[in-house]
Parts: structure tokens; C-alpha cells; sequence
């Protein structure tokens, strides 16, 4: 049982951090299909400074920076050109993923994976079988609170709120909107590389080029699935980690019989059925797709 | 038809700007960025051959492009082209494999049609769960992309493996020669047939056929198109089908052409590649057979980069990740709501 609820929290808190990431966006009116490639960039990041420099706290800094740099590059991209958001997204992820391929393989040569030689502070024997988690997983429920303390409990969300549903009304009564979404962004971008740090250094030391495979999108989906609240949505990313975690259980249990690959599937599969769910649940009128274009100017 | 020359015009602005932004990026990891201008160019038109294989690696790309124009143009995101085109290379192998034995005259065209299929049919579900319940097709499908990759994964290493292959990459046994359409070279009088009826077909069918005119609409405005008495779900599953199975067709090109063979993990960005081949080209049929010879100059230079410029061959994807970050600037989607007070022609064409 320990070992499930080890599984489900290892490959859960990277999926939240990411999630809380695309909520603050959303709650900004931004859909934010680029969180994959700022996790990915986070994760590389981390592993590559801490091989090169030997601290963490560094190799946090520089992935913070790096993020908060991609995502003011989307900002201004989204917000001051006018890109479709779906596909600067998609163009943002291709760069994560493509750059840190290039940037391993151009110090590395063709070698696909850097393991670090270690990761981040472990919580430790005090508690028991949960000491070999990262002290990230014990902060993760803060940061959930923190999120829903600022969007429901602060101006700052308010005025976030605002911009995000009606944009038109919120600059009518003075609030600068794109300030507002550069903020966001920058907010998200932390995260992002918080759980991409949380991903590649938290339990295994390593980054492999594409290791995100696919987290960034599941906790995009975790956003609508979760209807855009903090809770919720942690809620929805928890439910892709316990499948997943599902997903390992049964490869032991039915390896023999089930192929090992499409097992793999399952959290992809999940995640087609949370979004059908929360179509279903809410009807599925106000698609992304449109709110990107009718968005005003 | 000036504002269609401002929108290739603008879109070639961007294409610029994202070039030079990976220029900085590579002239800051410490490589030449001219180096690679010159690499890309040499590599994409200039170089001895480099022309046929730029269109070798074009034609697939252009199959795909039109797909994936034809489902933007009626509104729906369908992102899953690598799905798809994955799909269609699988169930065409299967095909290939069953039927191994038979005249190449029959089995030829049953893969065909078999990778169409299994194209159409990895697009129809996202297009159902869409229409239906209006489930995000955006979500449904990149998911349908990892879960084909991972059906790629399985298939190439369980079911149709090559038992001689080596660890190296799981790859399914080379297909007979007889029944390869091409050699490994990947240029042949069927692939630019096939590539030739693919476009004069689907340019008949946007431009000349009430499918094409009603779609185009649903894209802009779905509720006029409903009043009008059209049933937008015909349209939109059609519009699904078609695209999944344009993205099968090229699937099975690949496998039955230059491939030969199955391999897991083939050609991993050639359908992200097609959606900035249809946005580039805005949607029109003609733009996409252009833009896709030069994207598939840009994919032939991959193979230069690393031996002019010392590049890694990923650079390609940064450089088309740059432009998919641009190239909806203030252009495509955007101008399209702009424009659609005074006049929405330019899906027309």
C-alpha cells in the first residue's frame, strides 16, 4: 500500500506543480498548451546545472529563470502579436522539447540521457517509508493552497479573474490586462519549472530527452477536467497520477498476458476520458479552440 | 486578392523573424549561424539532388498538409496527424504482411486502402467524441498521438517484429521488393501520381463541391451553417474522415516508399510539421502543395546540417517549433475573425 501511495505521490506532484501552472493561465483567459515544453525545459535545466555546478539551489534559480524567460517569449507572442493560442503553444512546446534534445545533444554528443550525480534534498528516515520523496512533495499542498488563497482571496486574483472572462470589462474599469497575463505567465512559469525539477530530480536523477511524455498536455487536461479551481484541478491531475500508478501495478500483475506498451497507454487513455467526462458534464459549449479566436482585441 | 498577398507576405515575415531567432539561440550555444543558413539552403535547392529529395520528403508532407487544411478549414483542430499517419503506416503493414504472397497488383492497392482506413478511423473517434459530446478534439487528438506511437511501439516489437532486426531500433521485417513503390531513394512516377490525384481531388472538392463551400463556412460560423439547413455533424465527421485518411495515405506512402519497413519511432515530427505546412499556407489547397516543398527542403537539410554547420540534426525541429511560435502572428487564424465583418473569402481558395 505504501508503495502505491509512494508511486501515486511521485509521479503526482511534478503532474500539480505543471497543473496549478496552466490554472493560473486559464483563470488569465490563456489556454496553455505550452506547459510541456516549460517542464521539460525546467527538468533539463535542473539536471544540467546540478551536473555542471554541483547545487541545487542554482540549478533551481537557473531553471526558474529559464522558464519565467519561455514563458515572457510566449507572453509577448500571445499577447502583443496576437499568435492563435493553440498553436504558439504547440510552437512552445516543440521548442522545449526540440531545444533540450539539442542542448544534451550538443554537450553530450548523441548520448539520450544525463543522470546527476544527485537530486534534491529527500525528506529523509524521520519519515519512514516516504523519506526517499523530495521535500517538493510535502510543499506541494502548500503551493495548492497558495494558489487558491491568490485567485480567490487577493485583489490580484480578482483583477486575474477579470481579465480572463471578460477582458473587455476589466480594462474598462482600468486594469491592465496584459500586465495581468504577463503575470500569470510568469507565475506559471515558476511552476513549470518546479515540476520539472520535481520530475527529473526528484526520485530519479535523470534527464532523457522527451522524459515529459506527454505530463504537460495531461495537466492542461486536468485544467478543464478540474474547471479551472486550483482544488479541482489538483483533484483531476491526482486521478491521471493514481492511473498511472494503476498502470505499473498492472504491468506486475498481468505483464504476462497484457503488452507491456499498451499499458503504458493508460494515463493517455484516462485523460481522453476525463476530457470526455467534463464535456459531458458541463456540455462541451465553450471549446478551446473558439475561445482562442474570439477572444477581443 | 492584394489581402492574400499580404497574408503570404506576412507569413513570410514571420518565417524570417523565427529563423533569426534561431539563429541567436544557435549562435549563443556557440555555432555558426550563418553556417546553418548556408547548410539549410545548400541542403533544401542548391546541393546535387537536393531538389528531388526536397520534393521526396514535400509529397508525404503535402498528403498530410491538405489534411489537416481541410479539417482546420471546417473549424476543428484535428492536431493528430502523427496519430494518424502512424495508424495508417500500421494497418497497411498488417496488410502487407497478411497478404504477403499475392500479386503485387492486389496487394498494392489493399494496403492502400487499408492505411486509409486505419487513418480515417484514429480520426474518426476524436471527430465522434467532438461531435457528439464536445469533448476538445485539441486533447483527443494528441492523445491518440502517444497512444499510437505506443501502438507503433507494440506492434513493431510484438506482432510484425523483425526476428533478425538488431536491438538497436524494433523494426517489422522489410517488405518485398515487388511490392515497394519506390525505392529507398523515395521518388517515383506512383508517389508523384498518387501525390497529383490527392491534389487535384481534394482542390476539386474545397473549391468546387458543396462539401468544400460548407465546410468552409462551418469553420467561420458554425451556427449560420445549422440554420441553413446543413447538418453540421455530417460535415464535421466528413471533415475528420477525410484528414485522417490523407494522414493514412501518406502513412502508407512512407511505409510502402522510402521506408520499406516499419520502424518504431519513424519520422516523429512529420505531422507536427504538416500543421505549420497548413497554416502557412492559410488553408488553400495550391498554398499547401508550395509551402510543403519547402518544408520539405527544410527536412532534406536536416541531413546536411550536422555535416555543414556540425549541427545536431534536432536543430530542424527548434527551427520548426520557431516558426509554429510565429506564424500565427496576426495572421491565419487571427485575420480570419478580423475579417469577418467585411468579407471571409479567403478560405475560398
Amino acid at each position: 500500500m505504501d508503495d502505491t501511495i509512494i508511486a501515486i505521490l511521485r509521479s503526482g506532484t511534478p503532474l500539480i506543480y505543471v497543473t496549478l501552472a496552466g490554472v493560473i493561465a486559464q483563470r488569465a483567459g490563456i489556454w496553455h498548451l505550452g506547459l510541456e515544453g516549460l517542464m521539460i525545459i525546467g527538468a533539463c535545466a535542473t539536471i544540467l546545472v546540478i551536473t555542471a555546478t554541483g547545487s541545487v539551489a542554482i540549478a533551481l534559480s537557473v531553471a526558474i529563470l529559464l522558464c519565467v524567460l519561455t514563458s515572457i517569449l510566449f507572453w509577448f507572442v500571445v499577447e502583443k502579436l496576437k499568435a492563435n493560442q493553440i498553436i504558439a503553444g504547440l510552437g512552445l512546446t516543440g521548442l522545449g522539447l526540440g531545444g533540450t534534445t539539442f542542448a544534451v545533444e550538443a554537450i553530450f554528443g548523441s548520448q539520450a540521457a544525463v543522470s546527476a550525480p544527485f537530486g534534491l534534498p529527500r525528506l529523509g528516515p524521520w519519515f519512514g517509508s516516504f523519506g526517499s520523496l523530495s521535500i517538493l512533495v510535502l510543499l506541494m499542498p502548500l503551493f495548492v493552497f497558495g494558489m487558491w488563497l491568490l485567485l480567490r482571496r487577493t485583489r490580484f486574483g480578482l483583477r486575474l479573474a477579470a481579465t480572463g472572462e471578460h477582458p473587455f470589462a476589466a480594462r474598462s474599469v482600468g486594469v491592465r490586462t496584459d500586465l495581468i497575463r504577463l503575470s500569470a505567465l510568469m507565475i506559471g512559469g515558476v511552476l513549470c519549472a518546479i515540476g520539472g525539477a520535481e520530475l527529473a530530480a526528484g526520485s530519479l536523477q535523470i534527464f532523457s530527452t522527451n522524459m515529459t511524455a506527454g505530463r504537460g498536455f495531461m495537466a492542461f487536461t486536468a485544467v478543464i477536467f478540474g474547471a479551472g479551481h486550483p482544488i479541482g484541478a489538483t483533484f483531476a491531475a491526482l486521478f491521471f497520477a493514481i492511473v498511472g500508478a494503476l498502470g505499473i501495478r498492472a504491468q506486475l500483475l498481468f505483464g504476462d498476458r497484457v503488452p507491456h506498451d499498451l499499458l503504458l497507454g493508460l494515463p493517455y487513455i484516462a485523460t481522453v476520458f476525463g476530457i470526455w467526462l467534463s464535456a459531458k458534464l458541463r456540455g462541451g459549449t465553450r471549446a478551446i479552440s473558439n475561445f482562442g479566436e474570439l477572444r477581443d482585441s | 486578392m492584394s489581402e492574400r498577398i499580404v497574408a503570404i507576405v506576412r507569413a513570410l515575415v514571420f518565417i524570417v523573424i523565427a529563423l533569426a531567432l534561431c539563429g541567436i539561440i544557435f549562435s549563443i550555444a556557440g555555432y555558426s549561424a550563418t553556417q546553418m543558413f548556408e547548410a539549410i539552403i545548400e541542403g533544401a535547392f542548391l546541393r546535387n539532388g537536393a531538389l528531388t529529395q526536397s520534393l521526396r520528403w514535400g509529397l508525404p508532407l503535402f498528403i498530410t498538409a491538405v489534411g489537416v487544411a481541410i479539417s482546420f478549414r471546417a473549424g476543428y483542430f484535428n492536431i493528430g496527424a502523427q496519430g494518424q499517419f502512424y495508424m495508417g503506416a500500421i494497418c497497411a503493414a498488417f496488410a502487407a504482411e497478411w497478404l504477403n504472397g499475392l500479386p503485387p497488383l492486389i496487394v498494392i492497392p489493399i494496403c492502400f486502402l487499408a492505411g486509409m482506413t486505419g487513418g480515417a478511423l484514429w480520426s474518426l473517434w476524436p471527430g465522434i467524441l467532438r461531435l457528439r459530446s464536445g469533448a476538445d478534439e485539441v486533447i483527443t487528438t494528441l492523445m491518440g498521438n502517444f497512444l499510437a506511437s505506443l501502438v507503433l511501439i507494440y506492434v513493431t516489437s510484438g506482432p510484425l517484429k523483425d526476428p533478425s532486426g538488431s536491438g538497436q531500433q524494433a523494426s517489422s521485417r522489410p517488405l518485398d521488393a515487388a511490392y515497394r513503390i519506390s525505392t529507398s531513394y523515395g521518388l517515383s512516377p506512383t508517389i508523384i501520381t498518387i501525390a497529383l490525384l490527392v491534389f487535384v481531388s481534394m482542390w476539386l472538392l474545397v473549391n468546387r463541391s458543396a462539401f468544400g463551400v460548407l465546410s468552409g463556412l462551418a469553420g467561420r460560423n458554425p451556427t449560420m451553417v445549422t440554420w441553413q439547413g446543413a447538418r453540421l455533424m455530417n460535415i464535421g465527421l466528413a471533415s475528420f474522415v477525410v484528414s485522417g485518411a490523407l494522414a493514412g495515405l501518406a502513412g502508407t506512402i512512407e511505409l510502402m516508399g522510402p521506408n520499406g519497413r516499419l520502424a518504431s519511432g519513424f519520422l516523429p515530427t512529420h505531422g507536427f510539421t504538416a500543421i505549420l505546412i497548413a497554416l502557412v499556407a492559410n488553408m488553400s489547397i495550391t498554398g499547401t502543395a508550395i509551402v510543403a516543398f519547402f518544408f520539405g527542403g527544410l527536412s532534406s537539410a536536416a541531413l546536411y546540417l550536422p555535416i555543414i554547420a556540425g549541427l545536431p540534426s534536432s536543430a530542424i525541429e527548434i527551427i520548426n517549433a520557431a516558426i509554429a511560435l510565429f506564424i500565427t502572428a496576426k495572421s491565419g487564424f487571427v485575420d480570419r475573425v478580423l475579417r469577418l465583418g467585411r468579407r471571409g473569402t479567403w478560405t475560398t481558395r
